[in-house]
């Protein structure tokens, strides 16, 4: 287990180098000078060109790729183009406020889903389905911009309870995390209901019953943990994702996090933030799949790593 | 079966009447208290200030800073030897005093005595240098340097006196000088941080810095030793960035901001004399203009491009695409600015339109695309311009790009017989308030080609670039004024543009604030804030 953890973890560096070649590629192959963006709008040519000098933008790419990852591997993401800062500190404020807020989003999302989703399994066709059911269609189809202003007008400006945005206290999450749980919680109990349903049908799950062991035993212990694999799999991906920073959320709720991070960053085209948040993105993603591999395994002790 | 549909169908109307409810209420709110002044004014508990404003600060150096916002924010910290007051006219600051030679390269600033930086450094003519020889430095990166370049030198006189040379004659140099860029820091500082003085300004405005959390808070405290006497009463200054619209209006709703700017043109009247709130618009110095290829078949004719200018309704494009908060162009520049001079509107006229169409050959109208960016206003207007144009057969393809993609194709034109621009929807502040920079980047001649400046619409007229010549060539007021008057009268006529609008400025704040405002060049004043009972 450890042995296959390590292989895993050493398996991440040339990931990353690839990776690392085609989101600098990427990120240069975008229209837009960065270096007039940043001179900004009433700038001389001559005020644009020293910018560039500066900003070494007028190197070639393969020298500006080059500086980059030399960069990385010391330890050195570089100096934002826009604020004259060092990527690392720029990125590491804002990790932090991104994490907690997913975090906290993805636990009851997941919790709420998985409720939903094996109530309307077990008690197929009856209300309870369709209701658990409406519920999960409006948390997908719904905008998160538009229930986010919502949940502002109705929670912040009607009722004065919660702050409209901004990180304060425990307060502040709890908007911006309904909000972007809601779409989560929604795939969540669509997943499980189907899942749960498949399992209910199998063998054992007859077997129990005819055994005699009690409805709720029957679903709760032995159906969920086998119907949590496919769940799992999503829910590592959806986290992925949110961690990646939630755009529109961090925007509504003016969250100091990645996402409005990447969003000034490409406006800007501020070269250097893009590709370590992206470079982050990514390791991210791999971090996460390995957690749900070894998850599988806890689940389901016929899989064996090797 | 039958039952549960009963059941979906009830829950459908449960949420449905409880959304409706909500936006009921906003409605019926709308049409009870229009009068703002009739409303009580509203307590504010404590004496700090939050300030939510639409983007993120970049920099606090004011000499290495291209955006209004982060300027604004400077200006509470900050001072220059001259600035502006609330109509953008230059009034001395940390000058006492000052006087121009006649050809407008000699400038000799009196300076206030006693003043003191927020680090105790003292403010005299050696500071000013400091400053100055930093801007001018040959070696300098700083986005501003190019404001001072004609700085030839700058002589510490003694030591409440500097005299600033410059290498030719330039007119508009004091309104450089009142320009944010042209704010002073603390020698001190400047030596203690050097660039890095960008994450700790220290000035000798009346606020003093305190921290700075990027995408989330910037505070600052109040300057007890500041050397004005001012009526302000605020205790520290919070702002906060929050991009969307609908959030920053809810913030000044619950009071978690007392001020918030720009206002969204949707929302302010309805927001405006409810809980507490005043909606406050002026006049800016920003042109919003539609130019057009003066190079390219059909716009090389004057008539074409007169006839377009007949042909859009500006005042339906104010209320339409503006919702009311602008007003229709009369001279490529704003009231606001200085040498402004008004002329005679092209009119909504359709047949006039029609008829310049025919005189120059294109009674069937002709086809173009239009460039703009890709933010909602903005296509609103290009569509708008879209469906006028229609009236007169000219049929428009709406290409809206992403920020960085149009300036991409705009700016990296090297030679103007490249440049597939047609015509392009465009805004400009011009930062100095004064009317060369709001003439000479963008129809100043050949010199002001992209990528060298931005005269997209490849506008030349040699009688025009000479007088925007003369206007630089004297410090004399009257004499520039005389250029500047003839120059808008011939480029009025010569129409490289749409003329469309000049945008207002927006802000709204608690009613218990008084005596902060919105410059014209959208920059913020709040020196003279009060919080009333």
């Amino acid at each position: 287990m450890a042995k296959y953890v390590i292989k895993r973890l050493i398996g991440i560096i040339p990931i990353l180098f690839l990776v690392s070649i085609f989101i600098f590629l990427f990120v240069h192959l975008i229209p837009g000078d960065a270096a007039r963006l940043v001179a900004g709008q009433d700038a001389t040519l001559q005020d644009v060109e020293l910018v560039r000098k500066e900003l070494g933008l007028d190197q070639p790419i393969y020298k500006q790729y080059f500086s980059f990852i030399t960069g990385v591997f010391q330890g050195d993401l570089g100096t934002s183009i826009k604020t004259g800062r060092p990527v690392f500190d720029e990125i590491a404020m804002r990790f932090m406020p991104t994490f907690w807020l997913t975090f906290w989003s993805m636990i009851w999302a997941v919790i709420v889903g998985l409720v939903i989703g094996v109530i309307s399994a077990t008690k197929r066709n009856k209300w309870q389905d369709y209701l658990g059911m409406f519920v999960a269609v409006s948390g997908i189809s719904m905008p998160s911009f538009w229930l986010g202003l919502l949940l502002i007008q109705l929670f912040a400006v009607q009722l004065g309870w919660l702050p409209t945005g901004g990180l304060e206290s425990w307060k502040s999450y709890i908007l911006p995390s309904i909000t972007l749980g809601s779409g989560v919680a929604a795939v969540v109990a669509r997943f499980s209901r189907s899942s749960m349903m498949d399992i209910l049908k199998d063998d054992y799950i007859r077997t129990g019953r005819a055994k005699g062991l009690n409805e709720h035993k029957v679903v709760w212990g032995h159906g969920l943990k086998n119907a949590m694999i496919p769940v799992v799999t999503m829910t590592g991906l959806q986290f992925g994702f949110l961690l990646g920073g939630s755009v529109v959320i961090e925007t509504v709720f003016s969250w100091p996090g990645l996402g409005r991070l990447l969003i000034d960053s490409v406006a800007f085209r501020d070269y250097p933030v893009i590709q370590s948040e992206m470079l982050l993105f990514a390791l991210e993603f791999i971090l996460i799949n390995l957690i749900v591999d070894l998850i599988y395994g806890f689940l389901n002790p016929q899989i064996r790593y090797d | 079966m039958k039952r549960n549909l009963y059941r979906l169908v009830a829950l459908f109307l449960i949420v449905g009447f409880v959304l409706i409810g909500c936006s009921n209420k906003t409605s019926n709110d709308g049409s009870e208290s229009k009068d703002a002044v009739a409303q009580e004014t509203v307590k504010k508990e404590g004496k700090d200030i939050t300030i939510a404003v639409a983007a993120n600060f970049v920099s606090l150096d004011p000499h290495d800073t291209n955006d209004t916002l982060s300027g604004s924010a400077e200006k509470t910290m900050m001072e220059g030897l001259v600035g502006f007051d609330k109509d953008m006219n230059v009034v001395p600051v940390l000058a006492k005093d000052y006087s121009v030679n006649d050809d407008a390269t000699e400038f000799v600033f009196e300076l206030q005595e006693g003043v003191k930086f927020h680090d105790g450094a003292p403010f005299n003519a050696e500071a000013v240098k400091v400053n100055l020889d930093r801007l001018t430095d040959p070696d300098s990166t700083l986005i501003r340097s190019s404001l001072f370049e004609l700085i030839k030198e700058t002589e510490v006189v003694d030591e409440y006196t500097v005299k600033v040379t410059l290498s030719e004659p330039f007119g508009a140099m004091i309104n450089t000088f009142a320009h944010p860029a042209g704010m002073l820091i603390s020698p001190k500082a400047l030596e203690e941080y050097g660039d890095d003085v960008s994450q700790h300004p220290v000035g000798t405005g009346p606020y003093v810095f305190k921290e700075w959390q990027p995408g989330d808070h910037l505070t600052m405290t109040k300057n007890e030793d500041y050397w004005r006497a001012t009526g302000n009463e605020a205790d520290s200054i919070t702002f906060k960035p929050t991009p969307e619209n609908g959030t920053r209006v809810a913030m000044l709703q619950t009071g978690e901001a007392d001020f918030i700017y720009p206002v969204p043109t949707e929302q302010a009247e309805e927001i405006d004399g409810k809980d507490g709130i005043v909606v406050e618009n002026e006049a800016s110095i920003v042109v919003r203009y539609l130019a057009m290829n003066n190079l390219k078949k059909p716009f090389d004719d004057k008539r074409v491009r007169q006839a377009v200018n007949y042909a859009i309704n500006k005042e339906a494009f104010t209320q339409v695409v503006m919702n009311g908060f602008a007003s229709p162009m009369d001279s490529i520049i704003a009231p606001n600015t200085q040498f402004y001079s008004k002329q005679t509107p092209y009119e909504f006229d359709l047949e006039k339109a029609k008829e310049l169409l025919t005189e120059a050959g294109y009674e069937n109208g002709f086809k173009a695309t239009i460039w703009g960016a890709n933010s909602s206003t903005t296509m609103k207007a290009m569509e708008f311009i879209q469906q006028q144009l229609a009236q007169i057969n000219v049929e428009l393809e709406v290409v809206p790009m992403e920020t960085g993609t149009l300036s991409d194709s705009i700016w990296s034109v090297e030679d103007p017989k490249d440049a597939e621009i047609e015509m392009y929807y465009g805004g400009w502040s011009p930062s100095t308030g004064d009317a060369d920079w709001g003439i000479r980047p963008l129809v100043g001649g050949e010199n002001a080609y992209p990528p060298k400046s931005y005269n997209t619409a490849y506008y030349n007229n040699k009688e025009v670039n000479k007088l925007i010549a003369d206007g630089l060539a004297t410090g004399d007021p009257a004499a520039r004024e005389k250029a500047y008057a003839d120059a808008q009268e011939k480029i009025w006529e010569d129409a490289p543009w749409a003329f469309l609008v000049v945008d207002d400025t927006i802000f709204g704040k608690k009613n218990y604030l008084e005596g902060i405002y919105l410059l014209p060049d959208g920059s913020l004043s709040l020196e003279n804030m009060k919080i009333v009972e």
